[in-house]
């Protein structure tokens, strides 16, 4: 019976099972076994989870205006498993940012962005942009006071930017102002946009990955081994599945311990004493608030596309001087400036 | 190790890992089950209208909480709660919605020709073939008042925008 059924797939789907070993079983290089190195690996399956509990989630989530904040509310209160759910949304958002942040400095500090990876430390770029921007519209679409207050800041912030800024504030929000149609816009960004968006970026960075294959380091405890590489198959995708089985108890604990909190409802007559967006826009909050305007929002512009070109930066520095290092502590040094900002955003109330 | 012992716990490990994989996952499984599950509704006890207000032959429309039409009517003169019927305008063959024909004292579902008497039992068409009723609706008298027994709200967004449209809404003649 099954080899029937077998046969019966083989006949109009020929392919065989050693095209599938071929496939999946990419040589991994030895320094994978290194737990550091599932970095990569993290953001994908944070990822689909984010995908399967935002389906949940969007079952019962009804964005406007009128509803949103009540259908938050219902899913967090009412509905059975909802508020576990949510959290684990909340969290995996949360965690998904981290690890794509934790991959990029593991990327940056081990080198594996020079020549010839610069394309996919680009799309890696535009990756963690996108995740940001995903983490803003869906924070927006609680409808509490802090995401609609927020929502109306990063408008305006949007709308700093020289000649383009008004523009896409207006194409944001539907409008001069937060008015019904915002919360649509931001849902359809959220929910459809932007994760395909993500998603094409994401096929693309590992089938470059697949293609160029993965940069190869040596530790002094990997040169005694015999292989130079391990299967992909099982051997790496156990090391994945044990790191996913990992993050869900953390989301988990996170879940329970820590529930995804509802503020009050947005009301668009009282700014909040205290507005606060996501941890992972402290710098760039903190940085909005130490310089003017346009000025802020112009040199951000620049840092991120100082981050985007970096890999022919280093290039180009370490041909034309004899600092072959110099990047190690340009990082260092920049990580130390988004840990001081981010934690003086965090520890003071304005 | 010896290789017989070696395979034990290759095999072992790889049960136990596969043991980590599928129990959580049905546990997911169960909860996203359990998440998409409509809630089970609960019925509760509305107030209708003072039965003194309610003559006999009258009848009236009551929107329950999730949004339902139920037609109230008064057949007769006891001062009992037998007097009074409350009847779904949802035909029960494919539920459609049927209305009352005062030339032939009928409801009427215009999808395939359903026709109930005034008290809801089926006359002609599929409902009659099958024996389908209206389904009705318990009601009460306390202190001279009619309660209805329906569906209480579930989804928050008929609470939240209909409550103005809620209860009773235009009395007219008939059906009885």
């Amino acid at each position: 019976m099954i080899l029937k059924l077998k046969g019966w797939f083989q006949e109009r789907l020929p392919v065989s099972g050693e095209q599938i070993r071929e496939l999946t079983n990419e040589p991994v290089p030895n320094h994978m076994k290194h737990w550091w190195f599932c970095l990569g690996g993290t953001p994908a399956f944070l990822f689909l989870l984010q995908i399967v509990t935002g389906i949940l989630l969007s079952f019962y989530y009804s964005p406007s205006t009128l509803t949103a904040y009540e259908s938050v509310k219902y899913i967090s209160e009412s509905v059975p498993y909802g508020h576990y759910i949510r959290g684990l949304h909340k969290w995996g958002a949360t965690f998904f940012i981290a690890s794509i942040i934790l991959h990029q400095m593991r990327v940056y500090f081990s080198g594996a962005y020079r020549y010839p990876r610069e394309i996919n430390w680009m799309i890696g770029m535009c990756i963690l942009l996108c995740s940001t921007v995903l983490g803003f519209t869906g924070y927006s679409l609680i409808y509490e006071q802090l995401s609609f207050w927020g929502a109306t800041v990063g408008a305006n912030i949007a709308d700093s930017i020289p000649f383009i800024g008004p523009l896409m504030k207006k194409v944001l929000l539907g409008g001069e102002a937060y008015n019904a149609n915002t919360i649509n816009r931001f849902f359809i960004l959220h929910a459809a946009v932007l994760p395909c968006v993500l998603a094409v970026l994401l096929f693309i960075h590992i089938s470059i990955l697949r293609i160029q294959g993965i940069s190869e380091l040596e530790f002094s405890s990997d040169k005694k081994q015999k292989n130079k590489v391990f299967n992909f198959f099982p051997d790496h995708l156990f090391t994945e599945i044990i790191m996913a089985l990992i993050l869900m108890i953390l989301l988990s604990a996170l879940t329970t311990l820590f529930p995804a909190h509802l503020g009050e409802k947005a009301n668009p007559l009282i700014t909040p004493e205290m507005i606060k967006p996501e941890w992972y826009f402290y710098t760039v909050f903190r940085w909005l608030k130490l310089f003017s305007g346009t000025f802020a929002v112009l040199s951000t512009g620049f840092i991120i596309f100082l981050m985007f070109s970096w890999p022919f930066i280093d290039s180009w520095f370490r041909r034309k001087t004899k600092y072959q290092e110099a990047s190690v502590w340009i990082g260092l040094f920049s990580v130390l400036i988004i840990i001081s900002l981010t934690a003086w955003e965090a520890l003071v109330v304005h | 190790m010896n290789p017989s012992r070696r395979q034990f716990f290759k095999n072992s490990s790889r049960i136990f890992l596969a043991a980590a994989i599928v129990a959580p996952l049905g546990m997911f499984g169960q909860m996203v089950i359990r998440f998409l599950y409509p809630k089970k509704r609960s019925d509760h006890w509305f107030f209708v209208s003072t039965t003194a207000k309610f003559e006999p032959g009258k009848s009236t429309t009551y929107k329950t909480p999730e949004g339902q039409s139920v037609i109230i009517s008064r057949v007769k003169e006891t001062g009992t709660v037998d007097d009074f019927i409350a009847l779904s305008n949802v035909c029960p063959h494919l539920g459609c919605k049927v209305h009352w024909q005062g030339d032939d004292k009928t409801f009427f579902c215009p999808c395939h020709n359903g026709k109930f008497s005034a008290l809801g039992k089926p006359l002609t068409g599929p409902p009659a073939k099958a024996n389908q009723e209206l389904i009705q609706f318990p009601l009460k008298i306390e202190k001279g008042l009619l309660y209805i027994r329906v569906p209480s709200e579930s989804l928050f967004r008929i609470s939240k925008l209909n409550s103005k449209h809620r209860g009773c809404t235009n009395q007219r003649r008939t059906p009885a």
